[in-house]
């Protein structure tokens, strides 16, 4: 009898540290994810152009440039875009000053009245322009926000891939779970499915086309499918750059004014 | 006048098409028609509005500078049955070595805190276009000015430069009713005047500045003006009769914006030196008066940003002031005004509906003036708009009690392209 509840608690206690390994090894790979997907380089530019489709085919676009500088890797950033598409929103520029643990700052310039406007930037969910994808989908969800578990080791596209299903530590309106499937080799999520509190599939990011750019693995056309309303966001980043010495002070009230036209012409 | 802005804007056409190749072309056509909801308003029209405006923006940008014009051509089908057009802006914009920032030539200039309350944004605001549905835009005229910004390790400085002052432009009788303080009651078309504008001399030349830096984590800026009352606010003797002018003014003033509480607040003051009645004893010129507006916005909840403001304006030599009104037989407003201001903003259907409301409210005026509109964008280049403009009030001579005729419904169609 004893030896038997020795030979359990034996099992139990492998099992318990084998599950905390995984679980260990999930928040490693989901934060070596983060960083190849939002951290490539310490700075970045590129041209974006996003194609906004509803359920019955109708399609808008946004075509903006994009200017990102990283202070750590995993830490904060931040973003400067300048709006060149459609013609109502053209030569407006919006800045975020993005916390990885806090609240965001953000701020908007509309040239039409020349006004610097400071933005309530509390939810981190609502949609980035219109789309599909959250402010948070454009910088990323810190890692340290859920617990991750590794799922399952599996094939993508032909890609050896780690299956992870994230869950948030704190409630959270986004999703109440998600699964991503990262990249053994490069470790950029090449899928992620949304799921809400009721398990149901909210909306699918694929990553549709992948490149090498300057050495980095970098996803330059993906897209954001939402499974409820039946809409789909696809980006398509065009002219990708990084390490071009970005400095802190384009990131400023100067720069919203005056685009800064060696970045942004 | 008139020519020299057509040259002008033929020059940008022009040249525009000769270096088309490094100049990017856009802009709107417009279709605004508004009608009037009181029968009782004594404009000569039942329109509002009904103008059909075109836009045309250029623009060339170079790695240190730019050059940008936009123009306006409208037609107005309801009041002079006419063509016309405005320059509405026209400058070069130069990076002048690491720290400095010039912008030469007509321009539309913004600063300050308050969300279309105006205290230290001395910049001329159009209210003939806010009244009657057209773009946000169209809320600021365009200066002739210079702007110089410096940045720098100290904050930032601004200054502007506006050679020939530009007022205010407010609803004259045409297509929307005032109250005409000499005839003593809401007037019409029979009462439309030109205020004179202070002459043409280097003296009268405006200049605005402001000083801003980040203190922790809020914007601080400090500010000075020396010009005119942008409103005809004073009135000389002329043979006899009293004549509206733009009297002398100083504004020193000071703002804080910030994030606080999951949302954005400010606060902004300015102290207006009225330079023609520093003893508040001339009854045709305004007093002194130190102004002050606090603000909160907040989204709270998906898609619904809601703000909520309160101005407060202390009259100087207030005793002066309500004697000279009583003897006059004018309107006496209280030593301490108060006006409340509230917005809700809800998006809906992916951003493409845009459901806003915005009300001013003053307890001491006792008069309100509500904007209400919804905009639905069918597409990227098509927009429609209905909205309406609502005003109220218990004297025909408070702020917004003199346009309470003007209540007006109006629908509006753009095509971006």
């Amino acid at each position: 009898m004893k030896r038997i509840s020795t030979l359990t608690g034996l099992v139990l206690a492998t099992g318990l540290l084998w599950t905390a390994a995984l679980a260990q090894d999930a928040a490693e790979i989901m934060q070596k994810s983060h960083l190849a997907y939002y951290y490539a380089g310490n700075d970045g530019q590129t041209d974006v152009r996003m194609t906004l489709a509803d359920k019955k085919g109708g399609e808008r676009i946004r075509e903006f440039t994009m200017l990102r500088l990283d202070k750590e890797d995993g830490g904060d950033q931040k973003y400067y875009t300048y709006f060149r598409q459609p013609s109502d929103v053209a030569r407006l520029t919006f800045m975020v000053y993005k916390s990885a643990t806090g609240n965001d700052q953000r701020w908007i310039y509309v040239p039409s009245v020349d006004l610097v406007k400071p933005i309530s930037a509390d939810d981190k969910n609502s949609s980035f322009v219109g789309s599909d994808f959250t402010y948070e989908d454009v910088s990323g969800r810190h890692w340290t926000e859920d617990k991750h578990t590794l799922v399952r080791e599996d094939q993508l596209n032909g890609k050896a891939v780690h299956v992870i299903e994230s869950v948030p530590l704190k409630p959270y309106k986004g999703f109440a779970k998600r699964l991503s499937y990262i990249d053994k080799t490069s470790f950029l999520p090449l899928k992620e499915e949304y799921f809400d509190d009721k398990g149901v599939m909210t909306r699918i990011l694929r990553a549709d086309k992948i490149e090498d750019i300057d050495g980095i693995t970098t996803v330059t056309i993906r897209s954001m499918e939402n499974v409820k309303k039946g809409s789909k966001t696809t980006v398509a980043f065009n002219s990708i750059k990084y390490n071009v010495g970005l400095k802190d002070d384009i990131f400023t009230e100067r720069y919203l004014k005056t685009p800064p036209r060696e970045y942004v012409k | 006048m008139k020519t020299k802005q057509l040259l002008a804007a033929l020059a940008l056409v022009v040249t525009a098409g000769a270096v088309q190749a490094e100049v990017k072309v856009d802009g709107f056509l417009q279709g605004l028609f508004g009608g009037r909801l009181d029968e009782k308003n004594p404009t000569a029209t039942e329109y509002t509005a009904s103008e059909s405006r075109l836009q045309l923006r250029l623009e060339q940008v170079g790695d240190k500078n730019e050059f940008f014009g936009r123009m306006d051509f409208t037609y107005d089908a309801a009041d002079s049955a006419g063509m016309d057009w405005e320059l509405r802006e026209a400058y070069m914009k130069a990076r002048l070595g690491n720290n400095f920032d010039l912008k030469v030539g007509r321009q539309i200039l913004t600063w300050g805190t308050g969300d279309l309350i105006f205290i230290n944004d001395v910049f001329a605001k159009d209210y003939r276009s806010f009244f009657v549905g057209r773009d946000d835009q169209y809320l600021k005229a365009p200066q002739n000015a210079l702007r110089l910004e410096y940045y720098g390790g100290i904050g930032s400085i601004s200054l502007v430069w506006t050679p020939r002052f530009e007022p205010n432009r407010l609803p004259t009788g045409r297509t929307l009713s005032y109250y005409n303080p000499f005839v003593g009651q809401i007037v019409g078309e029979g009462y439309y005047f030109d205020v004179p504008r202070p002459a043409s001399k280097f003296e009268n030349s405006e200049v605005a500045a402001r000083y801003s830096r980040q203190v922790g984590g809020f914007n601080t800026a400090f500010y000075f003006y020396k010009g005119f009352y942008k409103n005809p606010l004073g009135a000389v003797m002329v043979d006899g009769q009293p004549m509206p002018v733009y009297p002398k003014v100083n504004i020193y003033g000071a703002s804080m914006r910030g994030q606080i509480l999951g949302g954005i607040a400010w606060v902004e003051g300015g102290y207006f030196d009225s330079r023609q009645d520093r003893d508040g004893d001339q009854p045709l010129m305004p007093n002194s008066s130190a102004t002050w507006l606090t603000g909160f916005e907040r989204q709270i909840a998906t898609n619904l940003t809601v703000n909520a403001q309160w101005q407060g304006d202390l009259m100087m030599e207030y005793d002066k002031y309500k004697v000279g009104q009583e003897f006059m037989g004018g309107y006496v407003r209280d030593e301490l005004y108060h006006l409340l201001t509230t917005r809700i903003t809800k998006l809906l259907h992916s951003e493409l509906v845009t459901l806003s409301a915005f009300v001013f409210y003053s307890p001491t005026d006792e008069d309100m003036y509500a904007r209400l509109n919804a905009e639905y964008k069918y597409t990227d280049q098509v927009t429609f708009a209905l909205g309406a403009n609502i005003f109220d009030g218990n004297s025909p001579a408070t702020s917004f009690g003199q346009f309470q005729r003007n209540d007006n419904l109006f629908f509006k169609v753009t095509y971006n392209y």
